[in-house]
């Protein structure tokens, strides 16, 4: 009898431990892909402005017709990115291709003080504010998950409920990560 | 498991309040048992006297009716108190409601963030104060409310204000208030049946010790005055680190909210030093900062950890920048940085 008391307060105390577990890699999990949902606002956001930027640039800047092209074909690769690796490699491009938009942009007085240019790369600017914040959230949310998972009793079990592998952070290149870390990205202008 | 994020900070911290507003009951407990102990050795009890395990064991043994008795007053306590809590802050604070079309840019802060989590917007006051620091208020749905000071409106920058929001509002989404009522109502009965130990004995010390007929007296009553003295010390120890937990929680709600760590570290070096507001201790508990007057000890007695640890929280589970303690310089106001957020030229 006394024996199987024991058994049973053992098997009553693992289940509650691999129930806990369980539960607590689901949360962060859901957490994780929850705030990656938040950087894609943001990305959304900053590819539909980019056709009407395209074309405000297009009146001033007629011999950027190089800058502008990979502009647009950034953008077009960011649309039609559908996994998470491809869509971090889209976005770093259109990142780069934008950046030299307005680096080029500058040799142009009447472009600048177009209020529809202001008024563009203003709203570019603080979305890339926000998805610079949105991204740093999303990769502690991942460097959660995956250090939960890892540890002990987790790790145990975290296979069998299909939590056998690291959650893939929101990368922006090696040599990126250290400076992005070390300060978020500025549009300057 | 130890904290390795922002979410395991939260949940250890929550479980961490879980235990602590049970030991409450436990203590009223202790004080009860304490109280009958002092009850028995100045001779108001029965059957005492045997010897001085026997009587411990018999008084013990009357816990399973004054117990119920204990929190039946305490319920009827807290009733009371609950009703009572909401109309004491609003009488006390002298904040003023305003609406969006007086304060368009700081209700709609507050309106997104309470959007985002899908929230009724609590209902905005004002106190037209120079100190920086903001508070939660409100037991229901219905009847929360957040107040910011005047002079944090004016110093902080738009991110930082919607930080010490987030802040604020992860307070009402916990239900924070409610819980530090729940604490302090069980603090005030344990000290309130403290005291009337003290004044028992006080009143009664020379008269009853002639016809004491106990000859366990003096060990009872000391042994009871050590219940109360630590159910009385502890008591006022577990409320204070109930609420410093709860900030802990509620800066750490403020990042999942904005997803800034670094506006919410920037506002809390702004708001240090600089937060002294005046109010009944319900409410200081909820204040975005409120330090003691004088240094106590290592903070036992604080409502709020120091600014230093919050920080120091921040930057472990929120990855977030500190810039270093804040020179007070002439900041922009929020609606001026959102003028200067257009690029100039150049």
């Amino acid at each position: 009898m006394i024996t199987w008391i024991i058994i049973g307060v053992v098997v009553l105390v693992l289940l509650f431990i691999v129930v806990g577990g369980y539960n607590k890699l689901v949360a962060l999990d859901q957490r994780a892909d929850q705030s990656f949902a938040d950087i894609d606002v943001q990305l959304k956001q900053r590819q539909d402005l980019i056709p009407n930027l395209v074309e405000t640039v297009k009146g001033y800047a007629t011999h950027e017709r190089g800058t502008l092209d990979a502009v647009t074909q950034a953008r077009a690769a960011a649309a039609g990115a559908t996994s998470v690796n491809d869509k971090v490699q889209a976005e770093n491009m259109l990142t780069g291709a934008l950046g030299r938009l307005f680096a080029v942009s500058e040799a142009y007085p009447d472009l600048k003080a177009n209020t529809n240019f202001q008024q563009l790369s203003a709203e570019i600017s603080d979305i890339e504010n926000k998805l610079a914040a949105a991204r740093r959230f999303f990769n502690s949310a991942v460097s959660e998950f995956n250090a939960v998972r890892r540890q002990f009793p987790t790790v145990l079990f975290a296979g069998l409920f299909g939590f056998g592998s690291d959650k893939p952070f929101f990368d922006v290149g090696e040599g990126d990560r250290a400076a992005m870390n070390a300060a978020p990205p500025q549009v300057k202008f | 498991m130890g904290a390795v994020g922002l979410q395991t900070h939260i949940w250890a911290n929550n479980t961490r309040s879980v235990i602590l507003l049970v030991t409450f009951p436990i203590l009223l407990i202790g004080m009860v048992y304490g109280v009958e102990l002092i009850l028995m050795g100045m001779g108001f009890l029965p059957n005492s006297g045997k010897g001085l395990g026997d009587d411990m064991a018999l008084a013990a043994s009357w816990l399973g009716a004054t117990i119920p008795l204990a929190l039946g007053i305490a319920a009827v306590w807290f009733a009371i108190a609950y009703f009572g809590s909401q109309a004491m802050v609003d009488a006390l604070t002298g904040a003023r409601k305003v609406e969006r079309k007086t304060e368009p840019e700081l209700y709609n802060l507050l309106e997104n963030l309470a959007i985002s989590r899908g929230l009724r917007t609590p209902t905005l006051r004002v106190i037209d104060n120079d100190s920086l620091n903001a508070f939660a208020t409100g037991l229901h749905e219905g009847q929360y409310s957040i107040t910011v000071t005047r002079g944090l409106v004016q110093q902080l920058t738009r991110d930082e204000l919607e930080a010490v929001l987030a802040h604020e509002l992860t307070h009402v989404i916990n239900k924070d208030v409610r819980t530090m009522v729940i604490a302090s109502i069980f603090a005030g009965i344990i000290s309130v049946l403290a005291e009337m130990v003290f004044r028992a004995l006080l009143y009664s010390g020379g008269r009853r010790r002639s016809n004491d007929d106990n000859k366990n007296a003096m060990p009872l009553i000391l042994i009871g005055i050590a219940f109360a003295v630590i159910g009385f010390v502890l008591a006022l120890v577990i409320r204070m680190m109930l609420s410093r937990t709860r900030e802990y929680v509620a800066d750490a709600g403020a990042v999942e909210l904005t997803k800034n760590p670094d506006a919410m570290i920037s506002a809390l070096r702004k708001v240090e030093g600089r937060s002294s507001l005046k109010g009944p201790d319900e409410l200081q508990q909820m204040f975005l900062d409120n330090q003691p007057d004088g240094v106590g000890l290592e903070g036992l007695f604080a409502s709020h950890p120091p600014i230093e640890k919050r920080i120091e929280a921040l930057k472990k589970f929120g990855g977030g920048r500190d810039p270093g303690p804040w020179s007070g310089e002439a900041a922009p106001s929020y609606a001026a940085s959102y003028e200067t957020s257009v690029p100039s030229a150049g």
